[in-house]
């Protein structure tokens, strides 16, 4: 179990991390959403000492990260990087021993994950001579090679065409259904509200919401409504109690109501009945509208920070 | 896993993964096919015999020319040696002989030297040879009976029975070329290797911040153990290319005779090879600190470049060195710490160093390498994950902290 608790970090008076805590369980995927700049970068580095937070621990199984900690662990950073040159059985090896496994280990562990992700036959190519997807693959395979306890993976689904990010969902699941705590950020949010049981959102270095997806869904104080209904019924629609939003998507009315309106008897009001339509959708937010409404707006006064922020992650310096 | 197995990996793949490059493999026979072809070519082209043309009238001159031809011989060394006897009818065809440039001299009757110049006294090695050869048989002659072997006489007529001494110690022409030998390859070596595998460390260095790799490795792997692995890995790349090239150059001068190769004084060698290690890791290490300054390979020149400038002016204080071993500029450019890498070893070929400048030297220059790899790690730790542009030594310094863990 990882437990990152209230770090706090500041780049001169750029403030990355303040006040961040979370936990990443065994067996289960914790998908890490903030906006650029928000400090899931900074955050997922402290955990391998590549940014020392000025306070705040970060603990495993309850104590402070140790080196031997470390080599149990597996990182795939958001700046993808191998040995150009390498092959890639050598490649896989060599990770696989500087986290303590034995030659003949990494060597089986590294056959084992290539043909996993369908590389068998590239065994012996250096990693430049491969297309950009399969060298994702490979820096999958270094993250995996030593059945790590805990996986942090710095937006794995990035740059990944639809087979690509087939292929990494079900290894991220097998890796957590075998045990494995799993945390990775994205800002594919669809794909994180279908692979991970928990979620962490980070807005300004500060953890806003964390916890179960669907438990946070089930305690939002909003439901979503779609539904089909003629420009009159919408118009009467706006100006009811307990309707906060209204729209049209293109093919249905979406709306937002408080989750302790009656839906039985908002459709009433309208004038319609549940089955009235083609469609009625009655269900919990997504998580696309969680995140929304936890992060900070883009033209938010304070978002100047996020805004220094993400321009120094694209600079890398941290 | 201790932190020593980590670091041995590190070392590993770099020799691995470098020791097979072709960048090496290539270089180190390039190196090979210039040395092998300066040492072959002059010892081709060079005529390696000794000819001897001598003549001979009348009876008696067998024994002579015999024991003339032996003493040729065991003067000749390595060369071949091919005596031609050239027997005239009589002492006028003789004379007809020399005259025509035919002969050196002849050898009549056993008993005499006939020759064309008419000085007294004579320099010629051949004619010395035969008056020794004479020499030797006569005493024989006496000396029939009484045990002694001609073996014998030859070696006390031919040797020096006086030892030639100088005011510095015993005059060894072929010791003191043997050292200034030393001297000048092996600092035109540790300047070239320097230059050559300090580069290499360089690029390493770079090379995997522009590959982004050091993030993964780091999360695994502490900065100290990067870089030092980096650091002896080629270090000893660098180490195996000098002692192949050294034996392949003696192997050849052997067995080519090119050279008449000296013992190499183990004093000269030992400090060579110290001196080497050392000042390969200091510059080494300072290579690898500059590469964690820049992002990417192409900034790398203009970080290395007062590196460089340091190995270059150490190159020009060893000629000075060289021509003056004693000298104020080379005695104080002795405890220089990027100097004495290049000076310590010539002033020790020439012997004129003492014990204790030694030892503080090595002293000092091996404590800089300690101090200078912690600050190196920290300066590393620091700008390893700086991917753009160049980042400045104090702000590497202070971003250390960033990677420097508990």
């Amino acid at each position: 179990m990882l437990d990152i608790d209230s770090l706090t970090k500041r780049y001169g008076d750029v403030v990355a991390l303040d006040g961040c805590s979370f936990t990443v369980r065994p067996g289960r995927m914790l998908g890490f959403l903030g906006r650029n700049g928000a400090g899931k970068t900074t955050t997922m580095r402290a955990v391998f000492g590549l940014a020392n937070p000025d306070s705040g621990e970060i603990r495993w199984d309850g104590h402070p990260i140790t080196a031997a900690d470390r080599r149990r662990f597996g990182y795939m950073p958001e700046e993808r990087g191998l040995y150009p040159a390498m092959a890639l059985t050598d490649q896989l090896v060599y990770f696989g021993r500087l986290h303590g496994m034995t030659a003949a280990e990494a060597r089986a562990a590294a056959d084992r994950w290539l043909a996993d992700l369908d590389l068998a036959d590239r065994a012996g190519d250096a990693l430049q001579d491969l297309s950009q997807g399969n060298q994702q693959r490979v820096q999958l395979a270094a993250a995996l090679l030593h059945d790590p306890e805990l996986l942090v993976l710095d937006e794995p689904f990035n740059g990944l065409d639809p087979i690509g990010a087939a292929t990494m969902a079900r290894v991220l699941r097998e890796r957590a259904a075998a045990g494995t705590a799993v945390m990775f950020s994205s800002h594919q949010l669809e794909v994180v509200e279908d692979l991970c049981e928990d979620v962490a959102i980070i807005d300004r270095g500060r953890v806003v919401v964390t916890g179960e997806v669907e438990a946070l869904q089930a305690e939002s104080p909003y439901r979503r409504v779609e539904l089909d209904l003629s420009d009159q019924q919408a118009a009467a629609l706006q100006d009811l109690d307990g309707v906060l939003e209204s729209r049209f998507d293109g093919r249905h009315h979406v709306l937002k109501v408080r989750a302790d309106v009656d839906i039985t008897r908002l459709m009433a009001g309208v004038g319609t009945g549940l089955g009235g339509g083609q469609h009625f959708v009655y269900t919990t937010p997504s998580l696309t509208q969680i995140f929304t409404e936890a992060v900070s707006p883009p033209d938010h006064p304070a978002a100047t920070t996020a805004d220094r922020m993400t321009h120094a992650t694209i600079g890398g310096t941290r | 896993m201790s932190s020593m197995s980590t670091l041995r990996l590190v070392i590993g793949r770099e020799l691995r993964t470098r020791g097979t490059s072709k960048a090496y493999l290539f270089g180190m026979l390039a190196i090979l096919v210039v040395l092998s072809a300066a040492i072959v070519i002059p010892s081709v082209l060079d005529d390696q015999t000794t000819t001897v043309e001598i003549g001979a009238v009348g009876n008696g001159n067998d024994d002579v020319l015999d024991l003339t031809r032996q003493l040729v011989i065991d003067r000749a060394g390595d060369d071949e040696v091919e005596f031609d006897v050239t027997t005239y009818a009589d002492t006028d065809a003789a004379r007809a002989g020399l005259a025509d440039g035919e002969v050196e001299l002849v050898v009549v009757d056993g008993t005499a030297i006939l020759r064309e110049s008419s000085s007294a006294f004579s320099n010629d090695d051949l004619e010395q040879r035969v008056q020794e050869a004479a020499a030797t048989l006569a005493l024989q002659d006496r000396l029939d009976g009484s045990g002694v072997e001609l073996a014998e006489i030859t070696s006390v007529l031919s040797s020096q029975p006086l030892e030639v001494r100088t005011v510095q110690g015993v005059a060894d022409a072929a010791q003191d070329e043997a050292r200034s030998l030393i001297a000048y390859a092996g600092m035109m070596m540790l300047y070239l290797a320097i230059l050559i595998f300090g580069a290499w460390t360089l690029q390493g260095v770079t090379e995997e911040k522009s590959s982004r790799v050091v993030e993964v490795l780091l999360a695994t792997v502490e900065p100290w153990q990067l870089l030092a692995g980096k650091v002896i890995g080629i270090g000893l790349l660098g180490l195996a290319q000098f002692g192949i090239t050294v034996a392949w150059a003696m192997t050849l001068i052997r067995v080519t005779g090119a050279l008449n190769l000296p013992v190499i004084p183990v004093d000269s060698a030992v400090t060579l090879v110290v001196w080497f290690v050392l000042g390969f890791a200091l510059y080494s290490t300072m290579f690898a600190t500059a590469g964690a300054l820049v992002g990417r390979s192409e900034d790398a020149q203009s970080v290395a470049f007062p590196v460089s400038m340091t190995a270059i002016v150490g190159f020009f204080v060893s000629f000075q060195a060289l021509s003056e071993p004693a000298g104020v500029l080379a005695r104080v450019t002795t405890f220089v710490p990027f100097m004495s890498p290049f000076v310590v070893p010539i002033r020790v070929a020439f012997q004129e160093i003492t014990v204790w400048e030694q030892l503080l030297a090595v002293a000092v220059t091996a404590g800089l390498v300690v101090v200078l790899i912690r600050i190196a790690a920290r300066v590393y730790a620091g700008g390893a994950l700086h991917f753009a542009g160049r980042l400045g030594l104090r702000a590497a310094w202070t971003g250390a902290r960033e990677t420097s863990r508990p």
